[in-house]
């Protein structure tokens, strides 16, 4: 589906939030498209190993009762024996579904033509095998495509992406777009050439906040929370919210929780994707950072650039900023399906600096009311409020950045884990109210 | 949402390996057994068609019992009718679970049984390997999230009021193999000397969420508990940590007391085997709010008047509602209409 209004006018997004959705465009009675995290899609990965233990995965299969909604199998020649197994496992398993599962099969023909009699009756697609970034595509929207259940929806980790590549390209510099949402966390980076790594996760700050403390653990949400709060206590305002869609933090206390849940929904979306071989340097290290979902809806612009750094553990020099709300992540729906603009869609908030320097060294920040030369040692941790546009220098070094109208200024981070309560009073984050 | 009289449709799902179940059109009682099956251990690959001498299309003609069939040791599977003829037997007492599309066999120890009772008084609708689809009138109240197995049993009021918390101390083995309304809150001390002293199930307003790590352990979310053997039936109607069952919720209650009930855990359902006549449906749909901490829920009564966009402590801007419990953003409210 292209997206062409009648009017000429952009096109109407309805952004869909946990238990509502958002208008951004110019009509009134209907969207013409809408951004939707999408079905639930169980994915059985079926991937070749010669010396997979096969009984044991027959039993999984088995076991597990499995009732996947796609099969996806990627076999070479010499893994024919073991994807026979578990394969007969899974149709063991699935015969007499009401829906059985699509197969989607990558190998050679030959294996393909061994392994298909034991799927019969399961319909079987062949696809490309994953190994070049074409194909990697052609597999993702095959199966984003089981997701939709309209023409109409946008899912969200796509518009996140094409979000990514439309600033990216905008911009001409590598950016990173961090959406974390009641359901849901994506990170994708983005380069000015359209290239495009994203990590998705299933751990939210609202319907899935339960998930985040079932993986990182009580305490390692707690540990953000700037008071003393009881585990217990915690825990039942953290189930009551995975079952209380879109409610409103009205206190500092539940904004802070919902900040801490952010951190570490971030911080073990990265963790996953480590373990998976993927290298998240390149995350950490991104020249721009642009915020989205719950995120950059905190009512302070430093709670949304201390949840960022504290999350993502940036390094080096990074222009931070968050859209509008909603407003990015409409412009990424609009750009999955053709040309965005996203022209105003975009707060700057902060030029984040993360450095251990060696020895002592200068910082020229140049705004409109002037330059200020500091001076950073290593613990220095500061914020320099800025006024217009700013150019920052560091001396000794050929490091440059320059941001329009900051929200907050520039951020200097020469400490390594600062003690929150630092953080938090440097940037004053959050009231005080409720908190002592 | 609240009490309603009406048809109710329930899907249980069965294990892997079911055995026998009902009928479709066959009436059922809750509690009775619909469906029994075996679960598997660790299978074997038997040679069927290469071993008989057969296409692996022909095996189908040429088994004695057909798969799923649960067979003593030595039992035949299947036999070719010549005259030198070739047999394969069971070498254990198992059960066949898959035919494989070379013709050979997946045979499997049965290492335990299982069976699932009805979670409602009606007619089976739909019954397959997987589910057993059950429709009947009752009535009904939906909570938030189940913990635990279904549970069917007499419905026992366990508390003087909406807002009391269900004491251990009135809890005895007399209270067996019934479901007890726990008021506003049954902490995991009350849950767990329930079901010590043979408690079919609890239905209360609120459980603390540390108290359900107690029972189902460190795994358990706001969505339910993975099913493990021998742990009790509880139904949250409102949510976690504290509350108080609105009027609307709670004096149902009294006129179903006495009748039979049962807890669908899958969907947090407790339906009421009564007659439709017992008593009216209550015309006002209650009206819920999250605790400005999130820890408690709390019916809002009396009037309340809108506020239009507040800045509240965290600073975040919302509409809210001006209420007796004080001024709640409208995210936080919720209606329970009926089921």
């Amino acid at each position: 589906m292209t997206v062409a209004t009648a009017t000429g006018l952009v096109a109407t997004v309805d952004v869909a939030h946990e238990g509502s959705a958002k208008r951004i465009g110019p009509r009134t009675d209907a969207a013409d498209l809408r951004v939707w995290t999408g079905t639930p899609l169980r994915l059985a990965l079926v991937v070749g190993r010669e010396n997979a233990d096969r009984a044991a995965a027959s039993a999984a299969a088995l076991g597990a009762c499995a009732d996947p909604d796609a099969v996806l199998i990627v076999a070479g020649s010499r893994d024919q024996n073991g994807v026979i197994d578990v394969v007969e496992a899974l149709r063991a398993a699935t015969a007499g579904r009401p829906k059985p599962p699509v197969v989607l099969i990558a190998s050679d023909e030959r294996t393909r033509a061994r392994i298909a009699p034991s799927l019969a009756p399961l319909a079987l697609e062949a696809i490309p095998g994953p190994t070049a970034a074409l194909a990697r595509e052609g597999i993702v929207a095959r199966l984003r495509g089981m997701r939709r259940p309209a023409g109409d929806i946008v899912l969200r980790d796509e518009a996140v992406e094409s979000a990514a590549r439309a600033v990216a390209a905008a911009d001409m510099r590598d950016t990173l777009v961090l959406d974390v949402s009641g359901a849901s966390t994506s990170l994708a980076l983005a380069t000015p050439t359209g290239a495009v790594i994203a990590l998705h996760s299933h751990l939210g700050v609202g319907t899935n906040a339960d998930r985040v403390v079932a993986r990182a653990g009580l305490d390692h949400v707690r540990r953000w929370v700037p008071r003393a709060v009881d585990g217990p206590a915690l825990l039942e305002r953290v189930f009551n919210r995975a079952r209380w869609p879109d409610a409103v933090p009205a206190t500092t206390l539940t904004l802070a929780l919902e900040m801490a849940l952010a951190r570490e929904a971030v911080a073990h979306t990265l963790r996953d994707a480590e373990r998976s071989g993927i290298s998240v340097a390149p995350f950490r290290a991104a020249r721009a950072i642009v915020c989205t979902g719950r995120i950059a809806r905190f009512p302070r612009a430093a709670q949304c650039a201390i949840v960022a750094i504290d999350a993502l553990e940036t390094r080096g020099t990074t222009c931070l900023s968050r859209e509008a709300p909603d407003a990015l992540i409409a412009a990424g729906a609009i750009a999955s399906r053709g040309s965005a603009d996203i022209a105003g869609r975009i707060e700057p908030l902060a030029i984040a600096m993360t450095l251990w320097p060696r020895r002592a060294m200068t910082l020229t920040v140049s705004d409109a009311t002037g330059t200020i030369e500091q001076r950073i040692t290593r613990g220095a941790f500061l914020l320099m409020p800025t006024t217009g546009r700013v150019d920052l220098r560091v001396g000794g070094s050929a490091e440059t950045a320059s941001a329009d109208a900051l929200a907050l200024g520039v951020i200097v981070d020469a400490e390594r884990l600062p003690a929150l309560a630092r953080w938090h009073s440097a940037l004053t984050a959050l009231s005080s109210e409720g908190l002592v | 949402m609240s009490w309603r009289f009406a048809d109710q449709r329930v899907r249980q799902s069965l294990p892997l390996g079911a055995s026998q179940r009902a009928a479709v059109g066959q009436r059922v009682r809750a509690g009775e057994v619909v469906a029994n099956g075996t679960t598997f251990g660790e299978p074997v690959r038997l040679l069927g068609a290469r071993r008989l001498g057969v296409a692996p299309v022909d095996l189908p003609q040429v088994m004695r019992v057909p798969p799923g069939a649960e067979l003593e040791r030595g039992a035949i599977i299947a036999r070719t009718g010549r005259r030198f003829a070739r047999a394969l037997s069971a070498p254990f007492d198992g059960r066949i679970v898959h035919v494989r599309a070379n013709g050979d066999l997946e045979f499997a120890p049965v290492i335990d049984r299982w069976s699932v009772r009805a979670a409602l008084d009606g007619v089976v609708m739909e019954s397959t390997d997987w589910a057993i689809t059950i429709e009947g009138a009752a009535w009904a109240i939906q909570g938030v999230v189940a913990y635990g197995p279904d549970a069917v049993g007499e419905l026992t009021l366990a508390v003087d009021g909406r807002a009391d918390e269900l004491a251990p101390s009135r809890i005895d083995v007399r209270l067996r193999d019934r479901i007890l309304i726990g008021g506003g809150r049954s902490a995991a001390e009350a849950i767990a000397r329930a079901h010590a002293c043979g408690v079919a199930g609890i239905v209360t307003g609120a459980v603390p969420a540390a108290g359900l790590r107690t029972l189902f352990g460190d795994e358990v979310s706001a969505r339910g508990a993975a099913p493990v053997a021998d742990t009790p039936t509880v139904l949250c109607l409102l949510g976690f940590g504290t509350s108080q069952l609105p009027a609307e919720v709670f004096s149902p209650f009294l006129p179903l007391v006495g009748a039979r009930a049962a807890i669908h855990a899958a969907s947090a359902r407790l339906f009421v085997f009564a007659s439709s006549g017992v008593m009216a449906v209550p015309t006002i749909a209650p009206t819920l709010a999250l605790a400005p901490d999130w820890g408690a829920v709390m019916p809002i009564e009396g009037s309340a008047s809108p506020a239009h966009e507040v800045t509240f402590t965290s600073e975040v801007v919302a509409n809210a509602l001006e209420t007796a419990v004080g001024t709640v953003p409208t995210g936080n409210l919720r209606t329970l209409e009926p089921v």
